[in-house]
């Protein structure tokens, strides 16, 4: 199924050589350290792997015909781990919910304890779920709208499992405690150094298939995910550099201090937003949504546009995460004006995107894979005027510090980023597996309902929650004395909290729906389909609409 | 002839990727590159002292059981921060901190100023189980940090790894870091006059988890705790008054 | 000492506009060339072309 090469499957082989060797290394230097547990894991990983390519070593050569066809295999194993860490990274974040209402729910564990769960929740669902399904459907897109194959079989394996070693190493590491505590980027700096690794594979084999299109003009979901992988190697190297204890050490210390670190790293965390959960998810969106809807993009030049305004303005705006701190005041200004501009580039893209669907709103009634791409549409629009309007410096005055930052984040997190990957993985699934259809439509409708209400639940609960704490932490009496104690506002959220956590596990187990439909599709022949085993398989959803029945 | 120049972009691929640096870049160059000169505005602070190696332990264990998910450390120039916490922070105030801990949620209160504000003893109870000493809150029950013992040993490559990224630690602190951890948590040990020589007479040198067998890792994390806000007195001689944010039921 | 803080500031404020300006500028001379519209126009449609396989 691989069609690797005898050539390929020996480079593999010495590659993961190396690697457990490197595994053995660190698990021998830091046999005192945190760090000796991530060798054994790093070791492991790469044996199992070894395994498995050895186990097909002594099969038939592959069939020079492959070169003819698309290069799926990755994208299929991609699917199956962004399921899976969709799955385990809610779940994660459906229990840290509850700890927040329940805090005897880590049962008296370090490991299970809210300041550790928590990242590994947001890095399990932001890395773990966003970027393999970010690098499954690029692998998609890039060879279909290049209409040529990717550049060669191994390094698409190098780039995902190297690119899963990575978050399998940085969650478990929050769990035993490695942390440089720099949110959305608390690996460690071994991890961070085999992350750029792998994304410079990932950039390389990504141009060089560019490169090989019969297009003459790179098309602009293309566009997105190349300013993905570029600018979050920029953002990712500028915010990792650090000092480490020593070789056998898992701690590190940022060479930034103070300030500059405080500037450094929201210039990485908003940005990281900006580059990991929009520009790629953006690119979907661009490719899947026309797809689907059987619709070209309502204006093609806007697209462009709003590409370019993205990529400038995006890089300005991080300040805003310092309203009223030590940074300096005309930082936060710059900062403000700019993530208000940002409202421009971002709004014509969700506007393009919705009106692309105008004309077609039957087709979003019946199906809800293209509901879901609709609604997602819709979201980006909401967080992204939200985002602007909490960048301003009064309003972040009330809102920073408190859930509405939390709600502001997950109608883009879950609104926003799942909806569109989950629409997209609806239409790449029977794409990719050559199936008419998926399994069930009704547990796609049944899915999408599920994220909607629970988005839904989860973000007014925010909206609340962060609002009236907001509200009391600055309430004054007559007499000009301070109302309310922390505690007080603290006891005020307790019912929110809870309500929140019922949102994030319906959005939990529409997930769960959502693989079982991937995995029936997939188990279920496609009988229909591949009448001729010879002839390059007819799999045009173009001609072959596939509404929702 | 940007015309021309964008046929040729849009024809290579690397052009277009260097247009997307060029475009992205530019935000972060403008708005980082003069942190670097702040030094020219802030006025140096003369009092200001760096971490014991026991304060460090006890933040890197503050970073490690992610503590900054929950607490900021930055109180922001609005009056009603000034009043319930105490006064704004200042940009010298985290000169030495690698990471900052500025937060960015406050599920429980901001711990800029929190040093010397309750007893060891409230810490230490509060940190075992919190709803012993509030009632109401939600922060998860940390006890396993007076049972684990402190790593004394990675302390001089600690303070060595500060210094290369700038904290200005002297060779005789980095050699003598693990005895001073000891010392500062070990009263009537002999090490410990070598702390408050080293790192100066406001160091606080107590049994902080009130057990005078071990240094554990609860006595890192409450002498950092106890020092928070504590390192200079600059921003309580800071004039200058807070924002007055509009009061909503005025 | 030339290179002060409040010159950097200054500066790195004033080039930033003009950069933003010109990029600007630029950005829209390339989206509306008319020689760019067939390709445009070509780009909006060809993801709905066959895509069993790769071209030859």
């Amino acid at each position: 199924m691989v069609q690797l090469t005898t050539r390929e499957r020996d480079l593999g082989a010495i590659i993961l050589i190396a690697l457990a060797v490197l595994g053995i290394a660190m698990a021998a230097a830091g046999r005192n350290d945190l760090l000796g547990i991530h060798g054994a894991m790093v070791l492991l990983y790469s044996l199992v792997l070894l395994f498995v390519l050895l186990s097909g070593a002594f099969g038939a050569p592959p069939s020079p015909g492959r070169l003819t066809r698309y290069y799926d295999d990755p994208i299929k194993i991609g699917v199956g781990l962004t399921l899976f860490w969709a799955i385990f990274g809610m779940f994660i974040g459906v229990w840290a919910a509850a700890q927040l209402a329940w805090p005897s729910l880590n049962f008296d564990t370090s490991w299970a304890s809210f300041g550790r769960i928590r990242p590994a929740h947001t890095s399990g669902v932001i890395f773990g779920f966003g970027g393999n399904a970010l690098i499954t459907t690029s692998f998609h897109v890039v060879q279909r709208t290049s209409r040529a194959r990717l550049a060669d079989q191994l390094s698409p394996w190098v780039v995902l499992f190297g690119y899963n070693l990575f978050c399998l190493i940085a969650i478990s590491g929050y769990f035993l405690g490695v942390t440089q505590s720099k949110e959305y980027a608390e690996a460690e700096w071994y991890a961070d150094i085999w992350l750029v690794i792998v994304w410079v594979t990932y950039f390389i084999l990504y141009v060089r298939t560019l490169a090989r299109r019969k297009e003459p003009h790179i098309y602009v979901a293309n566009w997105y995910y190349l300013a993905f992988i570029i600018v979050v190697a920029i953002l990712h190297i500028v915010n990792n550099l650090a000092v480490p204890l020593s070789f056998a050490h898992a701690k590190s210390y940022t060479i930034w201090a103070g300030v500059q670190d405080s500037m450094v790293q929201w210039w990485y965390g908003h940005n990281a937003v900006a580059f990991f959960l929009t520009a790629g998810f953006l690119a979907m969106l661009y490719y899947y949504l026309p797809k689907r809807a059987e619709r070209p993009i309502f204006s093609y030049r806007l697209s462009i546009l709003s590409f370019w305004g993205i990529t400038f303005f995006y890089m300005w705006a991080g300040s805003h995460h310092l309203h009223y701190t030590a940074l300096p005041h005309w930082v936060q200004n710059l900062g403000m004006t700019f993530s208000v501009m940002l409202l421009v580039p971002s709004w014509a893209s969700a506007g393009n995107a919705l009106l692309t669907l105008n004309g077609a709103w039957h087709k979003v009634r019946d199906d809800a894979t293209l509901r879901f791409i609709m609604m997602a549409a819709f979201f980006y629009g909401l967080s992204t005027f939200e985002g602007s309007f909490l960048a301003i410096r009064p309003v972040n005055s009330l809102s920073h510090y408190t859930d509405w930052t939390v709600g502001h984040v997950h109608a883009g997190a879950l609104g926003w980023v799942a909806m569109i990957t989950f629409g997209s993985l609806y239409t790449l699934v029977p794409a990719i597996w050559k199936r008419e259809r998926m399994f069930s439509a009704t547990l796609v409708e049944v899915h999408f309902w599920l994220a909607l209400i629970g988005t839904l639940i989860y973000v007014f609960a925010m909206w609340n929650s962060g609002i009236i704490q907001g509200l009391m932490w600055r309430t004054y009496s007559p007499d000009d004395t301070l109302v309310y104690s922390f505690v007080d506002t603290l006891v005020a959220m307790y019912p929110y909290y809870i309500a929140r956590t019922f949102g994030g596990l319906l959005f939990l187990i529409g997930a769960i729906v959502a693989a079982y439909n991937v995995w029936m599709t997939v188990r279920t022949p496609a009988a229909a389909l591949s009448l001729d085993e010879d002839l390059p398989v007819i799999e045009h959803p173009g001609a072959t609409p596939t509404p929702a029945e | 002839m940007p015309e021309l120049m964008h046929k040729k972009l849009e024809r290579s691929a690397t052009g277009f990727m260097l247009a997307i640096i060029a475009a992205a870049s530019v935000g972060g160059i403008v708005e980082i590159a003069p942190l670097f000169t702040i030094d020219d505005t802030v006025e140096t602070v003369s009092d200001m002292r760096l971490y014991t190696p026991l304060e460090l332990a006890g933040r890197d264990i503050y970073v490690r059981e992610g503590c900054y998910a929950c607490h900021s450390q930055m109180i922001r120039t609005l009056r009603d921060e000034v009043e319930r916490y105490g006064p704004y922070s200042l940009a010298v105030e985290s000169q030495y901190d690698h990471p900052m801990l500025w937060g960015s949620k406050r599920t429980g209160p901001d711990l800029a100023r929190v040093g010397g504000k309750y007893s060891d003893f409230w810490h230490v109870a509060h940190l075992n189980n919190p709803r012993d000493v509030v009632p109401e809150s939600n922060m998860p029950s940390y006890r396993w940090l007076g049972t684990t013992r402190l790593k004394l040993s990675d302390l001089p490559l600690a303070l060595r790894a500060q210094r290369a990224v700038g904290v200005p630690y002297s060779d005789e602190m980095i050699e003598n870091a693990a005895g001073d951890a000891y010392g500062q948590a070990m009263p009537d040990s002999e090490q410990s006059s070598g702390v408050t020589e080293r790192y100066g007479e406001a160091t606080q040198v107590s049994a902080f988890d009130a057990v005078m067998t071990n240094v554990t890792e609860m006595d890192a994390l409450v002498a950092y705790l106890q020092v928070l806000g504590q390192l200079t007195r600059a921003a309580y001689e800071n004039t200058a008054a807070p924002e007055q944010m509009p009061d909503p039921d005025n | 000492m030339a290179l002060t803080h409040e010159t950097l500031v200054e500066g790195s404020k004033m080039w930033g506009l003009f950069y933003l300006i010109g990029f600007s500028i630029c950005v829209l001379i390339y989206t509306f060339l008319p020689s760019n519209r067939k390709r445009f126009e070509r780009a909006e449609k060809e993801i709905f072309d066959e895509d069993d396989a790769p071209w030859k």
